[in-house]
């Protein structure tokens, strides 16, 4: 017997497992207790079921339909860019579509063949499908209806993701005009930002009271959540040659410089600029995201002096972003609750267009062979001005395309649904939408349901403002 | 004996330098609150994220302990000193005790200190 057929190569294969798990630790718990932490303590039980529950949602539809929509043969749906626009839905549920050789129809020739089943292709990238609609999420927390985000995320993975995804990484259109993006700058963080920042003016503001008085409730936990962000990072740009070579090692090198660039270069801003000038401990977790998602679409394409470059460039766009544009009425009007537009949006966009400046040639992403040329990248200061442009045109495709599907699910859910939940439970918060709280005080509560009689529906019950009238377990 | 009840409002800096100026006249038990003095002339200031959140509830701990009366005036002064210095909202008042219960053996007055 043998274990493994001859295409499989066992440490592809598990350093690609590893990765795709280091990803998912950056949604759960990561995400999951950094935005947990960051929100008020009233939000901090429903923002965190929201991770769990989004992370869910999106595995189901990534197996049933969508993964072979962003990385499956082209859905013909015209000339153009149409005909390269997505991909045909379908299942990988079934024992080819888990332990047959990975393939991406359209780079066939344009990358080494995998050397790992499909199942470890569709897990890697399905962690990253499930940590853009996390990441979103910190733009409507503390007033988005529940059941307006079960059914949002799923069809914003359908139609929004698959497409974003089969461009740059399936060998669609922007592929095929050249586009970079190594992990997801665009794909994951330039979409992220835009969605949560149309999300957020779609569905409204959080109650003006909280929105003053937005005080995190957990810097420790932000420490943990902000933490498994960097290291689960090394998954994340690390895993994306796909093979566990020269370029995956290069792209985590470059992922922690450009990181501690970035938290250092917010730090000495906040020092020297910033409105008290004192560092803060929020303000270097800012600048930490700003480099990692700055050089999510660069890390394998330029060296260490770019990541170092990115790094800086990044977090100081970013800083003048959060501390400057969000003055303007627009960025005020619209409730942007955690900042996803500046951290994510903006440093996607930085790094995604410092690729088409920084790419160095010499960075080999797969080695050429015999007649066959290998594969890297150059911007426009190695020679390359062209690659600027096609960055370009591949942001505005993201920004357009996602900007608009985000706007017409949530209006398309509004006809039946509520998408902010009624002031009465924002007032209150977990305790009125979930019956939990995130620092329940066991001394305070009555055992047993005095008070409650059990037959009483949970909905139909006024709000509990007296967490002392509260009974400890259900009723 | 008559007894009274000291009840003093102090920064929470001080609260270990106030038990112990107590417990070294002889008042060693004493019930310490955490609570929130509404102040007007001051406002406590927090930075998270650039957005500044001030609040003019600060934070006070109150002592409570009851001691015969005629020990008042030396505890007082003690108190005074040992929750130096104060921005100047901290205070000190005694109330006269009606009755005084230890719940385990039920003795009463001065017997229950």
């Amino acid at each position: 017997m043998l274990p493994y057929p001859s295409w499989l190569n066992p440490g592809d294969n598990a350093w690609q497992l590893t990765a795709a798990t280091l990803v998912g630790l950056m949604s759960l718990p990561g995400i999951a207790i950094l935005y947990g932490g960051l929100v008020q303590r009233k939000w901090a039980v429903n923002t965190m079921l929201m991770a769990f529950s989004g992370f869910s949602l999106v595995l189901l539809a990534w197996v049933l339909w969508v993964y072979k929509m962003g990385f499956g043969s082209p859905l013909k749906l015209g000339p153009g860019i149409l005909g390269a626009f997505v991909g045909i839905p379908g299942a990988v549920i079934g024992h080819l579509g888990e332990q047959g050789q990975a393939h991406i129809p359209l780079l066939d020739g344009a990358m080494p063949k995998f050397r790992f089943p499909q199942a470890t292709l569709v897990y890697f990238q399905f962690v990253f499908a499930a940590i853009t609609p996390l990441l979103f999420l910190g733009s409507v927390v503390g007033r988005v209806n529940f059941r307006v985000w079960l059914l949002f995320v799923p069809l914003w993975s359908t139609l929004a993701y698959s497409v974003n995804a089969f461009l740059l990484w399936g060998g669609g259109w922007w592929a095929q005009q050249g586009a970079l993006d190594y992990s997801g700058g665009y794909v994951i963080h330039l979409a992220a930002g835009t969605t949560g920042f149309t999300a957020a003016a779609v569905i409204g503001p959080r109650l003006a009271r909280d929105r003053a008085r937005a005080t995190p409730n957990n810097l420790l936990l932000v420490a943990a959540g902000a933490g498994i962000l960097w290291l689960g990072w090394n998954g994340f740009n690390g895993g994306d040659p796909y093979f566990s070579g020269a370029d995956a090692v290069a792209a985590v090198l470059n992922t922690n410089l450009a990181t501690a660039t970035a938290l250092l270069g917010w730090l000495v801003l906040d020092l020297f600029a910033g409105p008290q000038r004192k560092p803060t401990f929020l303000g270097a977790i800012n600048g930490m995201i700003s480099g990692l998602v700055a050089i999510t679409p660069a890390a394998g394409y330029v060296n260490g002096l770019g990541a170092i470059l990115i790094g800086l460039i990044a977090t100081v766009f970013v800083w003048l972003s959060w501390n400057k544009l969000a003055k303007l009425s627009l960025f005020k009007r619209v409730d942007d609750a955690l900042g996803v537009f500046h951290t994510h949006g903006v440093a996607g966009l930085t790094g995604g267009l410092l690729v088409g400046l920084f790419a160095d040639p010499h960075m080999i992403v797969y080695l050429g062979q015999g007649k066959t040329a290998g594969f890297s990248a150059a911007g426009l200061f190695y020679g390359n001005p062209k690659q600027l442009a096609v960055q370009a045109g591949a942001a505005l495709t993201v920004i357009v395309w996602d900007a608009l599907i985000t706007f017409l699910i949530l209006r398309f859910l509004g006809l039946f649904l509520k998408l902010r939940m009624p002031d009465e439970l924002l007032e209150t918060g977990d305790l009125a939408v979930h019956d939990e709280e995130g620092y329940p005080t066991e001394a305070l509560v009555s055992s047993g349901a005095a008070g409650i009689p059990a037959e009483t529906p949970a909905a139909d019950r006024e709000p509990a403002a007296d967490h002392g009238d509260r009974p400890a377990g259900p009723a | 004996v008559s007894l009274l009840l000291i009840t003093a409002i102090v920064q929470p800096a001080r609260l270990e330098a106030v038990t112990e100026a107590l417990a070294a006249l002889g008042a060693p038990g004493v019930t310490v609150t955490r609570l929130l003095g509404h102040s007007l002339d001051e406002l406590s200031v927090e930075i998270y994220r650039g957005r500044q959140v001030t609040s003019s509830l600060l934070p006070r701990v109150r002592l409570d302990v009851v001691v015969p009366a005629e020990d008042a005036a030396d505890l007082i002064h003690a108190i005074r000193r040992a929750a130096q210095p104060d921005p100047g909202d901290a205070r000190v008042w005694t109330a006269p005790v009606d009755q005084l219960v230890r719940v385990r053996t039920g003795e009463r007055g001065i017997d229950a200190l």
